[in-house]
């Protein structure tokens, strides 16, 4: 089975919620995305850049000081080495590129915590395009370094002062935005999320992590992995990290979501865990929603999993039990942030330590010869004074 | 015979054209939406649309949102909504629609939405985040009811995309006079024009223009290429805005300019 299908559907997950005014733009997108990824001076150039500019291909670390905490191997997926010090710039390049082979002259993009704004306006500044990104209001005031380091790169940063003022409000502007612009305009979602074809695209250019994940442990233990383990947003770093192993029925998948102050309370961001069917931001999946199908407000101590929304091919594995789903709360990232620091050096990014925090409290349920690999997405250095103010140490 | 398909027949005998009032349901308030309702029929309003406000409408400009994030905070839901419209069944003529997102309507269950509509007079529903393709679970809930799902073209609809939609669309076809989102506009394209023309050539039913129209001149530009006009977010913002009595000057005027110079 081709995933997604024809119609841009994962089972029943997917497809295109959008407005009639962007169907043109999203089947320009399409094709030009089926013709422009073949082609052979594309996939060169993206490699070249993956590897020249963005530091590719990350390691495969075995972290043995973790290991001993946990007790069996884990490989650390260490996409926090990669250029702008997170995934996020697998799929800004690759989607940077193609829009500049389909001959557009501007960037948009929406951003939570403000790393996928970098990463666009990295990318954006590479190529010479213009670039805008829409941020929360929120969290423009969450991460006033990040706002000033889109402004370095050479991008606008508008600060969106509509509904939550968050992410989920991002989009929305942003996807205003591409409707009145396309024709000059493309935008760069940042997860495996929106209408068709923006989760297969996404997914394809975050699978760099999954392929390289694969050769380096065939070489490292001449077998594949007993778990994958990724903490989940829109989910692009676990789809990227799993889709590669689709077809390899041993390997398990599990995806970490934010459990905030706990998944029995309103205030997480478990999408799976605790949501229902719908359509949000063009695409059927799971989202956190009320009675009334209006979308809830979320809460995570990290601003990239702070998200109602989640990607339909996560809903599609969730549904045929190819993944497992599960959340870390807030207090158990907390932990991982702390615990990897002390024992390997490494400052997880909030993001990533729900991962960490995950695998920490469920040690248990891992045999001595399992082999885990965890993918660490991003560095905390854009967490640091975060989690002091949160510890009260600022 | 719905309703709407009478109220274009009616309007076609007097060499009228429709004004198609778009009001946020919830704003001022429950009552306050039937009370305007009531007094815009009076004022020469020809068909309603009636907002169930979503927390996300990102086919919506600034005054849309506010509104219906304002509708929300005071408690605005689905069933509040149908009991509008139950109000309305009982004290109007013209006919009324609903609009709103997709995920209202399928949270709400499909089926139960299309019977509430019956139930309550409702004769169509916009959902402006459910292109053509994805719409067969809604188009056929609705058609076992007799209400209509109005279909979206843009100036950007292939002219193949709009033959195909056309041909399985009822009531009449929302056609979006620009690119973006709802909201008034100064101009409307050439694009926009060509394509207007194309798409009243090709269709059987009436076609009627909405999004960033604002003003009466506006509309005695549109009036000779289509069977309708939809004003929205100038006539909420009006509400928003406190100005009642400027809401129903404005739509004399306007109804004026359908109605032509004779
Ligand atoms: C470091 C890092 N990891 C993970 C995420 C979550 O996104 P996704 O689930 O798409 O990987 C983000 C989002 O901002 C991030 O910055």
């Amino acid at each position: 089975m081709k995933l997604p299908d024809r119609y841009g559907k994962y089972g029943v997950f997917g497809g295109r919620f959008a407005p009639e005014t962007l169907i043109p733009a999203l089947e320009e997108l399409e094709r030009g995305y089926k013709s422009i990824s073949k082609d052979k001076s594309f996939r060169e150039e993206l490699s070249y850049l993956l590897s020249e500019y963005a530091g590719r291909p990350t390691p495969l670390y075995l972290a043995e000081n973790f290991s001993k905490v946990i007790g069996c191997k884990v490989y650390l997926k260490r996409e926090d080495l990669a250029f702008t010090g997170a995934h996020k710039i697998n799929n800004t390049l690759g989607q940077v590129l193609l829009a500049k082979k389909m001959g557009k002259k501007r960037i948009i993009a929406e951003t939570g915590a403000g790393q996928h704004g970098v990463a666009t306006a990295t990318a954006s500044a590479l190529f010479g395009m213009e670039c805008c990104v829409y941020m929360g209001e929120v969290d423009c005031e969450r991460q006033k370094l990040n706002v000033y380091r889109m402004k370095l790169l050479g991008s606008d940063v508008i600060s969106v002062k509509s509904g939550s003022r968050t992410l989920k409000d991002a989009i929305n502007e942003a996807m205003r935005d591409w409707i009145a612009n396309f024709a000059y305009t493309h935008y760069v979602i940042g997860s495996v999320v929106g209408p068709h074809p923006y989760p297969q695209i996404v997914r394809d250019f975050q699978s760099v992590i999954g392929v390289e994940t694969k050769r380096q442990i065939l070489k490292k233990e001449k077998r594949l992995p007993d778990y994958l383990i990724a903490c989940v947003g829109g989910g692009s770093n676990s789809i990227g990290l799993f889709y590669p192993f689709y077809k390899n029925k041993g390997v398990r998948f599990i995806g970490v979501e934010a459990g905030g102050k706990g998944i029995n309370t309103s205030k997480n961001a478990a999408t799976l865990c605790r949501g229902d069917k719908g359509a949000l931001h063009g695409s059927f999946s799971y989202i956190l929603q009320d009675r009334y199908g209006q979308i809830n407000q979320t809460h995570s101590v990290s601003a990239g999993l702070d998200y109602p929304g989640v990607g339909p091919e996560h809903a599609f594995y969730k549904e045929t039990g190819r993944a497992e789903y599960t959340y870390a709360t807030d207090n158990d990232a907390l932990d991982g942030f702390h615990i990897l620091s002390e024992t390997e050096g490494i400052i997880p990014a909030l993001e990533s330590a729900h991962a960490i925090g995950w695998v920490i409290k469920n040690r248990k349920q891992f045999k001595k010869d399992d082999i885990v690999v965890v993918c660490l997405s991003g560095r905390g250095d854009k967490d640091v004074a975060e989690v002091a103010s949160i510890e009260g140490v600022l | 015979m719905n309703k709407i398909d009478e109220k274009f027949k009616k309007l076609k005998g007097k060499g009228e054209k429709a004004l198609i009032a778009y009001f946020t349901a919830g704003l001022p308030s429950t009552k306050g939406t039937v009370e305007i309702i009531r007094k815009a029929e009076k004022s020469g309003v020809d068909i309603v649309e009636i907002g169930i406000p979503f927390s996300d409408p990102i086919a919506d400009g600034p005054i849309i949102q506010y509104a219906s994030h304002i509708s929300l905070e005071k408690g605005t839901n689905t069933d509040t909504v149908f009991e509008i419209c139950r109000e309305l069944g009982k004290s109007i003529n013209i006919p009324y629609l609903l609009m709103t997102y997709y995920n209202p309507v399928y949270r709400y269950g499909i089926e139960k939405f299309s019977k509430r509509c019956a139930q309550t007079g409702v004769s169509g529903i916009i959902i402006p985040d459910l292109p053509f393709e994805e719409s067969k679970d809604v188009r056929e809930a609705l058609k076992k009811q007799n209400v209509y799902l109005i279909n979206l073209l843009t100036p950007f609809t292939p002219e193949k995309r709009a033959k195909k939609i056309i041909k399985a669309s009822s009531g009449f076809i929302y056609f979006i006079t620009s690119a973006g989102v709802t909201g008034p506009r100064e101009k409307f394209s050439k694009e926009m024009w060509d394509k207007l023309k194309i798409v009243q050539e090709i269709s059987s039913i009436p076609v009627a223009s909405g999004f960033g129209i604002s003003d009466a001149e506006q509309v005695k530009r549109l009036r000779e290429y289509v069977d309708g006009v939809i004003i929205g977010s100038f006539f909420v913002k009006k509400i928003i805005d406190g100005k009642i009595e400027e809401l129903w000057k404005e739509i004399r005027e306007i109804k004026k300019a359908l109605v032509g110079e004779n």
